[in-house]
């Protein structure tokens, strides 16, 4: 073998040499990458929590995807079973430019499907070619033109659901009802006002997060989870409902009034069977309105002053606490002084000497003063309470007013205010509590807790609502004295209010409206509550209208009342006094509506 | 048993290259384990992904049924809207019932205000007979119809 020549070899020993120096140098440079590289693993380990959390969410976005899932909200029925809020779904069309295949066909298509949203082939194709990952193209979308959309099977065409409330009886019961709306926070639906605002929670149901895995492999869970909102069932009848609204719409043109009211109720169990305001709304567009007032329900968050109907008050309490007793009588002037204020008749008129029920019957604000000076105030005011003047009823409605009534002690009341109380006046009550007091009289005595729900249905379980007693307002046979006297105060004198075939039991109200500056000229509400068949209550009616032409309630909303009992005694089947007493004498039974 | 160990052994030691050929083998035996368990974990892996997606998909129909059930629901809500009714009964020649028309008609025996239970449940529940039956009484009867059956048989022949 040869020996490398002279300078190879002395290359070679030169370079082990160089080698040899160089190595240890270089182990040690590796050595600190080495070291520099473990450390910087161990404080990525080992990163500040926040650090750590963003990292964590990046993971967690990189494999999975989250989204905030509201529950189905719950239907409202009524007493029927027929939906008066349901809910619908919006769509929401748009794409993903770089999933479209052939943008000329696909613009060719969508933008047909979408004429009717202002989507041209153009618009399609400037989106196909931005170079965005998404792009949202029409919102909302009906869902007949999402399904169109949906039947093109164009890939990187998206098409997501939105949710909404829809109310298809559309404006019926709206002010009851309440309306739904996004809240920004979370752009999840919330109810407001009445039964949507009272009952949210119950019908909100249970919002989610939810998380979904990216990686392919993973299979999908089963979401479908029982987690929608309940559905609520409602003392409110959809065909009654209609009638009263249909009434009041009449009541209102006919009479130039600038609005009303009319509730049904069942004295018996306190279930309202109908509730109507006019104006009203329509709650599927309810963010078309201009006056915000709409939104309100008026039969329980604007208050007035009941003006006479509050006689029947006044003398149940009198007769209750054996003030007075039916047969007494009292002299009649015309004008009685009270706290320095003169208080006459509505007429102006003396009577002489009067009987209790011809104070009711005529409407004699004498009287009721009269009646309230000999009760005292002290006793007054501790029955007006009894009768929920002055306090909300607690109906499961949201927006309630609890009415206005100032007692002895506070700065507002004076002496007078006794005797105006008496007749309605210098006192403010909401419609729903005027109703539910004089339900006591109807229902010898008793006031029951007025209640929109009939049932709450959560998924197999139903919570039925019991009628509940809120207070004895007087006793049953106070109840039944005062029940004749409003008989009487029909057949004498407020003749536009009977039924033919029933005994209505009943009381006008014609009051003047307050302002800052006193009463408003010129101006009354005009009302009217009444009962039948007076000897056994299935039915309470209000009828208020605002601000009429003709001025009384006994000229306007006494006639109103009779056209709504009549078409009521037909739609409940109440029968007429001679038939139920002859069906009764042959052994039948007439249906009660309460037992329905 | 250990003839056979030997013939391996010896065939084993006579082929050339035996060591090379062996660490061959087994690489190859590796391979093909290795390619075997791919092709299984590939299958897994495209089965899973396979259902998954079918699984989405039955999923997303189940979700557009439920909306499709929804819109169906509120229009027929909408169908059935008290001032279409009217219209439509109108086209159909009815009109609202008068007070004066409505006809009530006692019917006897009913009362709409009567509890749940309106007779005592006890007079109307029969007894039910006492379940004594054993296997050989159950053997008599069946001998005993097979019996009356042929008598019944003779009878009907014979006359």
């Amino acid at each position: 073998m040869a020996s490398p020549p002279y300078n190879k070899r002395y290359k070679s020993t030169d370079q082990q040499e160089s080698l040899r120096r160089r190595l240890p140098v270089l182990i040690a440079l590796m050595v600190i990458a080495t070291l520099y590289l473990l450390v910087r693993l161990m404080t990525f380990q080992y990163q500040p929590s926040f650090v750590m959390s963003y990292y964590n969410r990046l993971a967690n976005y990189n494999y999975n995807e989250s989204q905030r899932i509201a529950a189905a909200r719950g239907i409202i029925y009524d007493r029927e079973g027929q939906p008066l809020a349901s809910n619908t779904f919006d769509y929401e069309i748009g794409i993903s430019p770089s999933l479209i295949a052939e943008p000329q066909r696909v613009a060719t298509q969508l933008s047909a499907a979408l004429t009717d949203y202002g989507i041209r082939e153009i618009d399609v194709l400037n989106a196909v070619r931005s170079g965005d990952p998404w792009i949202l193209l029409a919102k909302p979308v009906e869902p007949r033109a999402a399904e169109q959309v949906r039947n093109l099977e164009l890939l990187g065409v998206t098409i997501s659901a939105q949710p909404r409330r829809l109310y298809p009886q559309g404006t019926l019961a709206a002010q009851l009802l309440g309306f739904v709306a996004g809240d920004d926070s979370d752009q999840l639906l919330r109810g407001y006002n009445g039964i949507e605002g009272y009952y949210r929670d119950e019908l909100a149901g249970r919002v989610r997060d939810e998380t979904t895995s990216r990686i392919p492999f993973d299979l999908p869970e089963n979401r479908q989870v029982n987690d929608q909102g309940s559905d609520l069932v409602l003392t409110i009848e959809r065909d009654i409902q209609f009638l009263v609204e249909s009434e009041l719409q009449l009541a209102v043109t006919e009479n130039g009034a600038t609005g009303g009211t009319i509730i049904v109720m069942n004295p018996r169990t306190g279930e309202i069977l109908a509730m109507a305001s006019n104006p009203s709304y329509d709650p599927n567009t309810f963010f078309n309105i201009e006056d915000p007032d709409l939104l309100r329900n008026p039969a329980v968050s604007d208050e007035y002053e009941p003006g006479s109907v509050m006689k029947v008050v006044t003398m149940a309490i009198a007769l209750d606490l054996s003030a007075v007793t039916p047969e007494d009588t009292y002299v009649d002037n015309g004008i009685i002084e009270v706290g320095g204020i003169a208080i006459p008749n509505a007429d102006r008129q003396a009577r002489g000497v009067v009987g209790m029920e011809q104070i009711v019957v005529q409407s004699l604000n004498v009287g009721a003063s009269t009646l309230a000076l000999s009760v005292g105030p002290g006793n007054f005011y501790e029955k007006m309470n009894d009768f929920g003047i002055g306090r909300a009823t607690g109906v499961d409605l949201e927006g309630e007013a609890a009415g206005t009534l100032y007692t002895p002690g506070d700065p507002n009341w004076s002496e007078s205010n006794l005797a105006t109380n008496s007749f309605g006046q210098g006192v403010a009550t909401t419609p729903l509590q005027m109703i539910t007091a004089v339900s006591a009289i109807a229902n010898d005595g008793l006031i029951m807790q007025p209640h929109v729900v009939h049932q709450i249905v959560d998924g197999n379980r139903v919570y039925p609502s019991q009628p509940s007693t809120l207070e004895r307002a007087i006793s049953p046979e106070s109840a039944h004295i005062v029940t004749d006297m409003m008989v009487q105060a029909v057949e004498q004198n407020l003749t536009d209010a009977r039924v033919p075939g029933y005994a209505i039991a009943g009381k006008s109200g014609t009051a003047e409206i307050p302002t800052p500056l006193g009463y408003e000229a010129g101006a009354s509400i005009a009302s009217f509550i009444g009962f039948f068949p007076a000897d056994d209550p299935q039915v309470i009616i209000l009828v208020k209208i605002d601000r009429p032409v003709d001025y009384w309630g006994s000229i306007v909303a006494a006639p109103i009342f009779s056209r709504l009992a009549e078409r009521l005694a037909i739609l409940l089947e109440i029968p007429s006094d001679d038939i139920r007493r002859g069906l009764e004498a042959e052994g039948g039974t007439v249906n009660d509506i309460w037992s329905r | 048993m250990s003839n056979n160990s030997n013939w391996i052994q010896q065939a084993v030691r006579r082929t050339p290259l035996q060591g090379q050929q062996q660490v061959f083998a087994l690489i190859a035996l590796a391979l093909f384990m290795a390619v075997v368990i791919g092709a299984l974990y590939l299958s897994n892996v495209a089965d899973t992904s396979t259902t998954g997606r079918e699984l989405e998909a039955l999923i997303a129909e189940r979700d557009q049924l439920e909306q499709t059930n929804e819109e169906l629901r509120v229009e027929i809500a909408e169908l059935r809207s008290v001032p279409r009714l009217i219209a439509r009964a109108e086209e159909l020649g009815f009109r609202q019932a008068a007070a004066s028309e409505v006809e009530y008609l006692v019917v006897q025996g009913y009362n709409p205000q009567r509890g749940l239970t309106v007779a005592p449940i006890e007079e109307e529940t029969e007894q039910l007979p006492v379940y004594d039956e054993t296997l050989m009484g159950w053997l008599q009867q069946q001998a005993d119809s097979l019996s009356r059956q042929f008598n019944e048989f003779n009878q009907s022949s014979g006359g």
